[in-house]
């Protein structure tokens, strides 16, 4: 497997950090949703790679190597021993997601299959009925991860594409197969919880109404002070945390997509399920860093040493992480580095949420708030 | 440096190097509002969060005393309050203190103790901020007295308004202290150690006051340093006097060597600068190449001018740069106040007026400011500003002098000699401006000019005639020129083959491997190459070995005297002739004004012959009509 970095700029289009590579089976294109709307970027890349599946979508912000940036990022990839198959779907909203999901892992699914990266429409999709459906027909042992293309912070329209130009409603799989290929991922947050418990006491699917009887909305506005004005964009900054009171120790992350403030409400990412404990979270720079390292160390920790170009790390962290570190994001990218190792071609983005295996069951679903690494290689022959 | 600060400067330095003060004031500015934004928010979390946890327990107690729980489980359920709030004031990063109205603390976080290097078997809740201070300052860490900063704080906190200091501790770092009333008498106080953003803004105060390469203060501090010091001197009735200098052909460094080396140069006379002066004597970087000092209490001028002597000489040894051996020389210019005048902008244009003077009097020297020097210099420089612009406005020409093959009497090459037409001066004289412009840096770009200009022009030539063009030392070490060249040549569609370059044999005695590559370069693109006035340097035959030229120009005055009776003079020339065929060169001879020079020259075996007598120097329109003719008039009637 062979990795090559690639950007675009206005003046030179379309370059490689060395020769632009003649053969890939796997482009991955992130940028923002104004640069990748016309389609153009897709058609160029296309033409100049007939043979590969060019997959990507619309961000919160392109994660490069050691560097967050709002350019455009894309990385291709060749593969020795793995083949790849797309599949698609469409997601018109959160009621049809399990049945994407499913339509997806029936699709991709095999005796070879050995994971599935997926990245999927940011704002029109329930992301855990998503994941479930996809898990359900793909098996429990393939690893599921990808993220929720984003719209940086204007939760307006997200795009994405999968051999056809960027368009919203959309989910792209990409499945691999074989023997050789490794997928290693990690998945952290590193928020702090603070303040009471609350009970979701009022909720419908990913809507929020109450919190220990009391609008959810209200509280968030208490809470935000004069940044309320910013919903739901702000309401980022203080992720809730959830879990199931008869399994404390699996607890999730979720975040606001959107409110609703005429019905009060407040939709999220993924499930709320009324009785489920709440808790407020907010994030320390520090520890949000230290959260990001730890991802990318479980990454790799069945990945063999030197890691190279023969392999590469696809880093999706949630967009709440980088409104709320500001230039300090870039604190984060570099601690995930750091534990991959310089030469180690990382590419990624700012989501609307990410994607991966839980840490503790195993079990793939949506995360929130988190930074998550996936890691790819083949293995010596 | 704070890893951010260190990404904001690197994201703020231009590809050259220099650090754009105004995107990294930004980029600060930007970084410290998020900060700002998240401790308010982290505040006011902090705040809600407080009242959140008190009103339940509250609401837990009052259930107790009504009997509608059991002891037990209230007990059960506080305490799981208390460790909840415990996790999240132990997980702030900020330290956080509450205090009653009766200034006891009631609530201290871990940070607190960490902050200040205390124990917290030492900081319980109960005891007064007097107590606690005075612990702190047993420890060396609070520098005030605290029964007094209690008392003012209590007075603050009794009015009811948010209060932030921010406080030196004795160890060095600056810690940020919000107080913050509550409505019951009490107050809480955050304290955040903002050490690094201080030091941030210490950098960029020094980055705004000092040039970056030499860390010399810059233009802006001198000019403060020099209000100041003329006020305390109008005040003490003392001189002071003012440096201006600049280095002598920097720019030559530059333009051959490479910027690396003119800015290492620049640090190394910076430090010697510094070395030869007392530490009360501002030296600053005021521009490129450009120097100033104040000399703040002068007793006589004598000492400004022994100074002077001192730093010319320093400045004159030899440097080594990495491995290169560069001399440079300084010139100085002085001006005195309060006798060449008292404001500041005054002072520094006297004194780069006594800068110019002393330039033109032969560098590496200093001259003091006098009245007259206004006059010459305002010449001078409004040369300078007319040569600047006469680029722009289309104000240089091309004249074109023949070079007569002897074999056939046919004129096969034109040499291209520049003319300033000076819209009030009219025609100026290449030797009046062609050192100016080296001096400015302007040499390149008319060089370039000329290159295009020359090529456009012989693509309308008959016959292959070809085209000389002279490369001065600067340009031909400019690593732009063999593009400027090809894109010349490639602009007109002039085969490279009509064109010769000119060089004198000066372009090879400095930096010869990077010249000489350049040279073989041009030539296998099929360039010609001339040594140009040979006879007048050095003529030193290793030259000629250095570098297979295609043609030798015998200097004019070899041939101005030339005639059937002057032996010596025709034996120079003929020795020279047979040494350039033996290595296989062709020889123009220069200067050529008489038939009579002609035929010696062709006698003695020269292959080529320019002078008035083939041709002057003429206006293109006047030179094509001539190449347009199979043969020029002259050699018809020879």
């Amino acid at each position: 497997m062979h990795a090559d970095q690639l950007s675009w700029n206005v003046v030179s289009g379309w370059n490689a950090q060395g020769a632009i590579p003649d053969k890939a089976d796997l482009i991955l294109y992130f940028g923002a949703r104004e640069a990748l709307a016309d389609g153009k970027r897709y058609r160029e890349l296309r033409d100049m790679f007939p043979d590969a599946h060019v997959v990507g979508c619309s961000t919160g912000g392109q994660i490069r190597d050691n560097d967050v940036s709002d350019e455009l990022a894309a990385i291709s990839l060749s593969f020795d021993r793995t083949t790849l198959k797309i599949a698609t779907a469409e997601a018109f909203d959160a009621a049809s997601s399990r049945a994407c999901g499913e339509s997806i892992g029936a699709a991709l699914t095999s005796n070879d299959l050995a994971g599935i990266f997926v990245l999927s429409d940011g704002l029109n999709v329930n992301g855990s009925a998503l994941v479930a459906g996809i898990t359900a027909m793909a098996g429990e042992r393939v690893p599921v991860t990808g993220g929720l293309a984003g719209d940086g912070a204007q939760f307006r329209e997200t795009l994405v594409g999968g051999d056809f130009a960027p368009r919203k409603h959309a989910v792209v799989a990409i499945g691999f197969y074989g023997h050789a290929v490794r997928i290693g991922h990690g998945n952290a947050g590193g928020w702090d919880e603070f303040g009471p418990h609350r009970r979701i006491t009022r909720s419908a699917g990913n809507v929020l109404f109450e919190l220990d009887g009391e609008s959810a909305l209200d509280l968030y506005k208490r809470y935000l002070g004069e940044e309320a004005t910013g919903l739901p964009g702000t309401a980022l900054l203080f992720p809730l945390r959830i879990h199931d009171p008869k399994q404390p120790e699996r607890n999730l992350v979720r975040t606001v997509l959107a409110v609703d403030r005429e019905k009060g409400s407040m939709t999220f990412a993924g499930d709320m399920p009324e009785g489920w404990v709440s808790q407020l979270m907010r994030g320390n720079f520090n520890r949000l860093a230290a959260g990001a390292a730890d991802a990318a160390r479980q990454s790799v920790a069945a990945f063999p040493q030197p890691r190279g170009s023969d392999s590469i790390a696809i880093l999706v962290s949630c967009i709440g992480r980088r409104l709320l570190m500001g230039q300090r994001t870039v604190d984060e990218v570099e601690a995930a580095a750091g534990e991959l190792g310089a030469a180690m071609p990382t590419l990624g983005f700012y989501s609307y949420g990410e994607i991966s295996p839980h840490g503790s069951s195993g079990i793939c679903q949506l995360h929130n708030q988190t930074m998550t690494v996936t890691t790819i290689t083949e293995a010596a022959r | 440096m704070h890893r951010l600060f260190a990404r904001q400067r690197d994201k703020a330095t231009k590809p050259n190097g220099e650090v754009d003060l105004d995107v990294l004031g930004q980029l600060v500015a930007e970084a410290y509002e998020q900060t700002d934004r998240d401790h308010r928010r982290a505040d006011r979390s902090i705040n809600l969060m407080v009242e959140e946890l008190d009103q339940l327990n509250r609401a837990l107690e009052a259930r107790v005393s009504e009997g509608t729980v059991a002891l037990g489980h209230r007990e059960a359920e506080l305490r799981t309050q208390n460790l909840r709030f415990d996790a999240a004031l132990n997980n702030m990063s900020q330290a956080l203190l509450m205090f009653d109205a009766s200034a006891r603390m009631e609530i201290v976080n871990k940070r607190y103790c960490e902050m200040y290097g205390l124990s917290p078997h030492d900081i319980k809740p109960g005891m007064t901020l007097q107590e606690l201070l005075s612990i702190r300052k047993s420890m060396g860490m609070f520098a005030g007295d605290p029964e007094e900063y209690t008392s003012e704080l209590r007075d603050l906190m009794t009015r009811g308004d948010s209060v932030t200091q921010y406080i030196d501790v004795p160890d060095g770092r600056t810690v940020a202290i919000c107080n913050s009333p509550m409505p019951d008498g009490g107050w809480v106080a955050t304290h955040e150690d903002i050490t690094e953003r201080r030091r941030a803004e210490e950098i960029i105060a020094h980055m705004a006051h000092h040039d970056s390469l030499t860390d010399l203060p810059n233009r802006v501090l001198f000019q403060e340093r020099l209000a100041d010091t003329l006020l305390n001197a109008k005040s003490g009735h003392h001189r002071l006097a003012v440096f201006y200098l600049d280095l002598d052909n920097f720019k030559a460094v530059n333009d051959t060597l490479g910027h690396p080396f003119g800015d290492e140069l620049l640090k190394r006379v910076a430090g010697r600068l510094r070395a030869c002066v007392h530490e009360n004597i501002t030296v600053a970087r005021v521009g490129g190449d450009e120097f100033a000092l104040i000399l703040p209490d002068l007793a006589d001028i004598g000492e400004a001018a022994t100074l002077a002597q001192r730093i010319c000489q320093a400045i004159r040894e030899p440097y080594d740069l990495l491995g290169h051996v560069v001399v440079t020389e300084t010139s100085i210019g002085i001006a005195v106040a309060p006798d060449n005048g008292f404001l500041p902008d005054e002072l520094l244009k006297n004194a780069d007026m006594a800068l110019y003077r002393a330039k033109a009097d032969g560098r590496g020297t200093f001259r003091f400011f006098a009245p007259e020097m206004d006059a010459t210099i305002k010449a001078r420089r409004a040369l300078e500003n007319s040569l600047r612009e006469a680029l722009y406005q289309g104000q240089f020409t091309l004249h074109y002098q023949p070079i007569m093959n002897l074999d056939d009497n046919r004129i096969i090459c034109c040499e291209a000699l520049i003319r300033w037409n000076h819209p009030q001066r009219g025609m100026v004289a290449p030797g009046e401006f062609i050192p100016i412009a080296e001096e400015m840096g302007l040499i390149v770009a008319i060089g370039e000019w000329v290159l295009r200009q020359a090529c456009a022009d012989a693509a309308t030539w008959p016959n292959n005639t070809k085209v000389a063009v002279n490369l001065s030392p600067i340009q031909m070490l400019n690593a732009r020129l063999v593009p400027v060249v090809i894109g010349a040549l490639a602009s007109a569609g002039l085969p490279a083959s009509r064109l010769e370059l000119e060089i004198t044999e000066s372009v090879l005695l400095q930096n010869t491997e990077a010249t000489v590559a350049a040279l073989y370069q041009l030539r296998s693109l099929g360039v010609r190459i001339s040594m140009d006035d040979f006879g007048t340097g050095y003529s030193s035959l290793s030259y000629l070995r250095r570098f297979p030229f295609d043609k030798l120009k015998i200097d004019r005055c070899f041939i101005s005297d030339l005639s059937k009776d002057d032996e010596d003079g025709l034996t120079i020339v003929r020795s020279v002739t047979a040494l350039a065929k033996s290595l296989g060169m062709v020889t123009t001879a220069e200067g050529v004004e008489t038939e009579e020079q002609m035929d010696l020259v062709r006698a003695v075996g020269c292959t080529e012959v320019q002078g008035y007598f083939v041709g002057r120097p003429q206006p293109l329109k006047d030179v094509s009509r001539l190449l347009v003719a199979a043969l020029p008039p002259q050699a018809k009637s020879a």
